[in-house]
């Protein structure tokens, strides 16, 4: 860039400044909820609340693990998610093979236009319906029920994700596998597949992360306790332990860890996946 | 029997599409049509006996109730404010994550933090930083002069949906960091260079050179979220469920409200289809100020 160097060293302390500040913005909420949750009780309900903490507990923890539904929650949430994104992966990766090679195609043409839009439709349009389908169909409050939901709504997104990682590898290779005689089936798995590990790596972990955070059909298609997701969960602890913050902080800590691994492990993946814009938030 | 290759490639392809077809139709499509249908037709959820043609009855119900119009102004002002909000913390943080300083990967790293952040967790985080008692916001506020007592942001008529807002903004902001962040790395240097020497300020480049190579990322942004936020019932739901005295109640909240807890089905059928209504409004004008910029990617 053409700057004097004075102005540049002016803009750099600018950039620092405000990066500076975005980067307490979004952590401070974080940062804060952890410390709640190792703050003892008195020591949280102070009137000149710090950062510092004075005797730290795992007891909001404990309680939250041993005296609670927690775990079950967690599993129920653990089940569906991988539930959904295994059974959406399935599905994608046929269909935006199907997209990627054989896009000329009516069926092809006609499911990737449906897909498009059905992208753009919000989950709370489909609210009602898809309750009274799951209570015609007897789903109710059962694992299937969110399963199939999420599928369909993460769908779109995994299959435009997979297409464009598809799209990168050659048709050669696949023409000589062809040659070697080589099934389709085999030449999806043994040549695409291998090939599109990091996209596949990528698209499984925007599905987790989404079916992990889900939030409304698994509060409004599930009604038992024992089939309770997560996210619910701790909206249903905010009832019952209402000014136990410790204990929600903890529950919260807890709910976010899943997630925040996997991002620490894939941020840069991840950013990149957003930057293409397929991913809603 | 062995089919020629092309023939094996074509059902092959309807083979692969086949079962994601199906889920959408039955899942998205049917569903949508289902919507429509009921608007027009008595359905209840506990009591089969309503049943039938209801003409615009439903439609009658919804505009006459006394909680449609203000939620929908509402809907408005939150969508408004949070979009607003999102697109200029998005647009601050991305000029700043787009100058080649030290560090900026990690930056970039921890401004996206907020949004792999469950919107329950969220919720629950923020309402327990602005609760009167103990509440860390209020006690800064006050301890920095800003505030004299504390304030019950969330459970105040007035400042419950602002409060809602501005955690939304918190968790959406980072979409529009990264994907303007994208843009800006697609504009030529050699622009700006050019600019600078023919004396152009800061502002003027910033003006005349990086805000028109946004315009078409900037435009999906804002269109795509006026429909996410204005369909979001997620935030609202728990960190006031619509309250205090309805106050932070918009669309979505009506929707489930009539659904769930007044069973009506063809009312909360019909504030749906207003809303899908609203989003095909805001297509046809995204479509109407020029390409999507998907297809300019």
């Amino acid at each position: 860039m053409v700057e004097r160097p004075s102005s540049r060293r002016l803009t750099a302390v600018l950039t620092y400044a405000v990066l500076l500040g975005f980067a307490a913005y979004c952590l401070v909420p974080f940062l804060w909820m952890v410390d709640t949750a190792i703050k003892p009780t008195p020591e949280i309900r102070s009137t000149h609340p710090t950062f510092l903490i004075e005797h730290p507990t795992l007891a909001h923890f404990a309680r939250v693990i041993f005296d609670t539904s927690f775990l079950v929650f967690f599993r129920n949430s653990l089940i569906v998610a991988l539930g959904s994104t295994v059974a959406t992966m399935i599905l994608a990766v046929f269909a935006a093979y199907a997209m990627s090679r054989w896009g000329r195609y009516p069926a092809v043409r006609a499911v990737g236009g449906a897909l498009l839009i059905s992208q753009m439709i919000p989950g709370v349009l489909l609210l009602v319906p898809l309750y009274m389908l799951m209570l015609d169909l007897g789903l109710l409050s059962s694992y299937a029920a969110l399963i199939i939901t999420y599928t369909t709504f993460m769908l779109p997104i995994c299959v435009f994700l997979l297409k464009s990682f598809f799209d990168t590898i050659p048709l050669e290779l696949e023409d000589a596998a062809e040659i070697d005689g080589c099934s389709r089936l085999g030449i999806i798995f043994r040549v695409v597949l291998p090939l599109s590990l990091p996209g596949l790596v990528t698209t499984w972990t925007f599905a987790f992360i989404g079916a992990w955070n889900e939030f409304m059909f698994g509060y409004v298609l599930v009604n038992t306790d024992a089939r309770r997701t997560l996210t619910p969960g701790i909206l249903l602890f905010k009832g019952l332990y209402a000014t136990d913050w410790g204990s929600l902080m903890a529950a919260a800590v807890l709910a976010v860890l899943p997630v925040a691994v996997l991002f620490l492990y894939l941020q840069r993946f991840l950013i990149k996946g957003l930057a293409s814009g397929a991913v809603k938030g | 029997m062995r089919l020629e290759r092309p023939a094996r490639i074509r059902r092959n392809s309807l083979l692969f599409v086949a079962p994601a077809g199906a889920l959408v139709l039955l899942l998205v499509a049917l569903p949508l049509l289902r919507v429509i249908w009921d608007s027009f037709h008595f359905v209840n959820l506990v009591n089969p006996e309503q049943a039938g043609w209801a003409g615009l009855e439903n439609y009658r119900t919804v505009l006459d109730d006394e909680e449609f119009a203000p939620a929908v102004v509402r809907t408005v002002w939150w969508t408004a404010l949070s979009v607003v909000g999102e697109y200029l913390l998005g647009l601050v943080s991305a000029l700043a994550l787009a100058r080649k300083v030290r560090g900026r990967a990690v930056f970039r790293a921890i401004l996206t933090v907020p949004w792999i952040v469950p919107i329950v967790v969220a919720g629950l985080t923020w309402t327990w930083m602005l609760t009167p008692d103990y509440g860390v916001v209020n006690a800064w506020l006050q301890a920095s002069g800003i505030a004299r007592h504390p304030h019950h942001w969330l459970g105040q008529t007035e400042t419950a949906l602002l409060a809602v807002t501005f955690v939304n903004v918190w968790r959406s902001f980072p979409f529009y960091t990264i994907s303007l962040l994208a843009g800006l790395q697609t504009v030529p240097r050699e622009l700006y260079e050019a600019a600078a020497i023919d004396g152009a300020g800061a502002l003027g480049r910033f003006w005349h050179i990086t805000l028109p190579h946004l315009r078409g990322i900037s435009l999906t942004l804002v269109v795509m979220h006026c429909i996410w936020t204005a369909i979001n019932f997620d935030f609202i739901w728990v960190m006031t469920e619509g309250g205090p005295l309805n106050a932070s109640q918009t669309l979505p909240v009506l929707v489930y409200r009539y659904a769930l807890q007044q069973f009506d089905v063809g009312a909360a059928s019909v504030v749906a289809v207003f809303m899908m209504l609203f989003m095909a409004g805001l297509v046809a004008l995204r479509l109407a100020l020029g390409r999507p910029a998907r297809a300019e990617a």
